[in-house]
C-alpha cells in the first residue's frame, strides 16, 4: 500500500465533555489509491463526517485530533503548520460540503467565490481565473455559464448550488476530494444528476474521491471500495462488490438487510435491533456486541483487531465473521 | 433596484413633510413672537404691521404652506433672539458640527472594525479580553467625562492639543472648514475622540457578536475547506455578512452625533449646532429651535435613506425580500 494517495493510520479524535474525555474516532485506518473512489458508510454518528473533517483539519472544538497519522503522497499532514495545512485544503484535498443551501456565501457572487479559490491556490491572473471559473461552471453542467458567474447563490436552485459547490471543491485541481454526504440535502430526482456530475468529473480529471454517505445505493453505484464505520471504528473495509455481496461483519450485513431497496417486499426489511451507543457509553470489547446475534464472551471483553481476509483485498474487525454473507 | 430606491425616496419625503408640520406647530403655538420681536415702546400700529408681516392673521393651512414653501427656498424665518435670519445662524454653525461628526465616524471605523474583527475571530485571546473590558468603559463613561479626561491629559498635562475651539478655518464660500489647516486638524482630534468612544465600543461589540455567529456558519467552514486565507475569510467572506446591522447602527449613530453632540460641544467650546441649540432653548427662540429640529429630522432621514439604499449593495437578497 505504499502507492496510496492518502493513508490514514490509527486516527483518534476525542472531545472533552465536562470532565469526561470521550473518544469520537477510535483508531480509524484506511487508504485511498490515486483515482480511486472510497465509499464511507455508517449510521448517523458513526464518525463518517468527522473522519473527513479530521483529515483536512476542520474539526470544530471541542473535537480534537489526539493521535494517528495522515499521509498524503508521502507527506505527513498531521505534522503541518496551520498555514501549510491551509495550502493543502482546496489545492491538494478538495471538500464538497453537505448542504448547498448554506454552504455558499450569500453575499458574494458565484464568480467571486470561484475566482477567489482559484487565485488562492494557482499562479494565474484574475482574468485567467475568471475564464477557468466559466469552464468549471460549464463542466458541472450549468447552462449559460458566463452569466452564472454574476449571479448570487439565492438565484440558483438547490441542485444548481450543489453543482457550484462541486465546482468550488475541484477548481484548484486537487488529487483527492472528500464528498461529505453530497446528496443528502437534495431531492431524490436531483441526487442522481449531482452524482452523475461527480462521477463524470472523477473520470475526466482522475481525482480520487472519499465519498461519505449513509446510502448504500450510492455506494453501490459510485464506489470502488467501501469502508463501514461503526461507533468511531472501522468495522469492515474492502472492494464494494465483495463487501456488499458477501459482508463479513455482522454490522455490514445488518445494514444491508435494513436498507430499503426497490423490488424487495415489506418482510425483507429487517432493522438492526437497538441503536448505536452514545460516545459516553461505548461497551467494552467490540462496540457492536450488544446488538449482535453472534456475540460471545470474547466479543464483550476484547476489541477485535482489523484483520485481512482474502489475501488482504479486504479487512474486517470481527471474531466471528460471516462466511457467506448471512 | 429602481422600484426599491424610489419607494425609499417617497417614504423619506413623506416623513420630511410630517416633521416640517410638527416644527411649524411648535413655532405657531409656543411662545409669543410679538412679545419677542416688538420693543417696549412700539405702538398698536407697529403691532398690526408686525402681525401682517408675519402673516399671523391668516388661517393655519395657509401659514403652513407659506412656511413650508419658505423651507424649500431656504427661508427659515427670523430668530426671536438675535433678529437674524435662522438660515444664516445655522449655516454658520452647521459645518463645525458636521465635520466633528464625520471625524468621529472616521475614528470609529478606523478603530472599531479591526478591533471588532479581532474580538470576533479570537474571542478568547488576551487582547480580545482587554478590548472587551475597555469597551465596557467606553459604553458606560459619559462623553463629557471622557472629554474632560482627554483635556486633562493631552491639553493640560502634555500640552499637545488645544482644549477648545475649532482652530483656524478656511472659507470655501459655501462651507467653512477647519480640516484644511494644521490648527483646525489639531483642534478636532480631542472632541472627535471624545464623541467616538461610545460608538467605538458599540461597534466593536456588534461586530464581535455578529462575527462569532457567522464564524460558525456553513459557508465560512466551506471557505476554510477551500483553503482561503484567514484574512480573506474574515474580512471579506464573514465581515460582508455582518454589515447590514453594522451599517444600520452607524447610520443611526451618525444622526445621533450630529443631533446630540451638545454636551461634547460644550466641553470643548466647539462652535457647532449644539451650542446654538442650547442658547436658543434658554432664550425660548422658537424659530431656531423648530428649524433645528426639522433639520436634524431631515438629516436622520437622509442618512437613513443612504443606509437603506446601501442594503442591496451589501446583501443582494434584500431586493428579493421586498419584491
Amino acid at each position: 500500500m505504499s502507492a496510496a494517495l492518502l493513508e490514514v493510520r490509527d486516527l483518534r479524535v476525542e472531545l472533552k465533555r465536562g470532565k469526561q474525555q470521550l473518544t469520537a474516532l477510535d483508531g480509524i485506518s484506511f487508504a485511498i489509491a490515486p483515482g480511486e473512489v472510497l465509499g464511507v458508510v455508517g449510521e448517523s454518528g458513526a464518525g463518517k463526517s468527522l473522519t473527513g473533517a479530521a483529515i483536512i483539519d476542520l474539526l470544530v472544538p471541542p473535537l480534537k485530533r489526539t493521535g494517528g497519522e495522515i499521509v498524503l503522497s508521502g507527506r505527513h499532514l498531521d505534522a503541518l503548520s496551520r498555514e501549510d495545512m491551509r495550502k493543502v485544503r482546496g489545492r491538494r484535498i478538495g471538500f464538497i460540503a453537505q448542504d448547498p443551501m448554506t454552504s455558499l456565501n450569500p453575499v458574494l457572487t458565484i464568480g467571486q467565490q470561484l475566482v477567489d479559490t482559484i487565485v488562492t491556490h494557482l499562479p494565474v491572473s484574475k482574468e485567467e481565473a475568471r475564464q477557468r471559473a466559466v469552464r468549471w461552471i460549464a463542466r458541472v453542467g450549468l447552462s449559460d455559464p458566463a452569466r452564472r458567474l454574476d449571479q448570487y447563490p439565492h438565484q440558483l436552485s438547490g441542485g444548481m448550488r450543489q453543482r457550484v459547490v462541486i465546482a468550488l471543491a475541484l477548481c484548484a485541481e486537487p488529487e483527492l476530494v472528500i464528498a461529505d454526504e453530497p446528496t443528502t440535502a437534495l431531492d431524490v430526482s436531483v441526487q442522481a444528476h449531482v452524482l452523475q456530475v461527480l462521477r463524470d468529473l472523477h473520470e475526466e480529471t482522475g481525482v480520487a474521491v472519499m465519498l461519505i454517505t449513509h446510502d448504500l445505493g450510492v455506494i453501490a453505484k459510485m464506489a470502488d471500495r467501501v469502508a463501514v464505520l461503526y461507533a468511531g471504528r472501522v468495522a469492515e473495509i474492502g472492494p464494494t462488490s465483495e463487501v456488499l455481496r458477501t459482508p463479513r461483519h455482522p454490522y455490514t450485513s445488518g445494514l444491508m438487510r435494513a436498507t430499503v431497496a426497490p423490488g424487495l417486499d415489506r418482510k425483507a426489511l429487517d432493522p438492526i435491533p437497538g441503536s448505536m451507543p452514545n460516545l459516553s457509553s461505548i461497551p467494552p470489547g467490540c462496540a457492536f456486541n450488544p446488538r449482535c446475534a453472534r456475540a460471545t464472551a470474547e466479543c464483550r471483553s476484547q476489541r477485535p483487531p482489523l484483520v485481512d481476509y482474502r489475501d488482504g483485498a479486504g479487512k474486517h474487525a470481527c471474531f466471528h465473521p460471516l462466511e457467506d454473507g448471512r | 433596484m429602481l422600484a426599491y430606491a424610489s419607494g425609499r425616496l417617497v417614504q423619506t419625503v413623506l416623513v420630511l413633510v410630517i416633521i416640517s408640520f410638527i416644527g411649524f406647530l411648535l413655532v405657531s403655538n409656543l411662545g409669543d413672537p410679538l412679545a419677542s420681536l416688538l420693543t417696549a415702546d412700539s405702538t398698536a400700529a407697529d403691532r398690526a404691521a408686525m402681525i401682517k408681516a408675519l402673516h399671523l392673521d391668516e388661517p393655519i393651512t395657509t401659514r403652513f404652506l407659506s412656511f413650508f414653501g419658505g423651507l424649500l427656498q431656504g427661508d427659515f424665518g427670523i430668530s426671536y433672539r438675535s433678529h437674524e435670519p435662522v438660515a444664516k445662524l445655522i449655516a454658520e454653525r452647521l459645518p463645525a458640527t458636521v465635520e466633528l461628526a464625520l471625524a468621529s465616524l472616521f475614528i470609529t471605523l478606523l478603530v472599531a472594525v479591526p478591533a471588532g474583527v479581532h474580538c470576533g475571530v479570537h474571542p478568547r485571546s488576551a487582547l480580545a479580553k482587554a478590548i472587551m473590558f475597555g469597551s465596557i468603559a467606553g459604553v458606560t463613561l459619559p462623553n463629557f467625562v471622557v472629554g474632560i479626561a482627554l483635556i486633562g491629559i493631552f491639553s493640560v498635562k502634555l500640552g499637545w492639543l488645544p482644549s477648545f475651539g475649532r482652530g483656524q478655518v478656511v472659507d470655501l464660500g459655501f462651507w467653512r472648514t477647519g480640516l484644511l489647516t494644521a490648527s483646525g486638524l489639531k483642534a478636532i482630534i480631542l472632541p472627535a475622540i471624545a464623541l467616538s468612544t461610545f460608538q467605538v465600543a458599540l461597534v466593536i461589540r456588534l461586530i464581535r457578536t455578529q462575527l462569532m455567529e457567522v464564524g460558525l456558519s456553513d459557508h465560512v467552514r466551506f471557505a476554510r475547506a477551500r483553503g482561503l486565507t484567514d484574512n480573506r475569510i474574515w474580512y471579506v467572506y464573514a465581515l460582508r455578512n455582518t454589515l447590514l446591522p453594522v451599517v444600520t447602527m452607524l447610520g443611526l449613530q451618525l444622526g445621533n452625533i450630529i443631533a446630540f453632540s451638545v454636551v461634547t460641544e460644550n466641553v470643548f467650546a466647539w462652535p457647532g449646532l449644539g451650542s446654538l441649540f442650547l442658547q436658543s432653548i434658554q432664550a425660548a427662540d422658537m424659530p431656531v429651535i423648530s428649524i433645528y429640529l426639522i433639520l436634524i429630522g431631515a438629516m436622520f432621514m437622509v442618512i437613513n435613506l443612504f443606509v437603506e439604499l446601501s442594503y442591496p449593495l451589501i446583501d443582494p437578497r434584500v431586493l428579493r425580500r421586498k419584491a
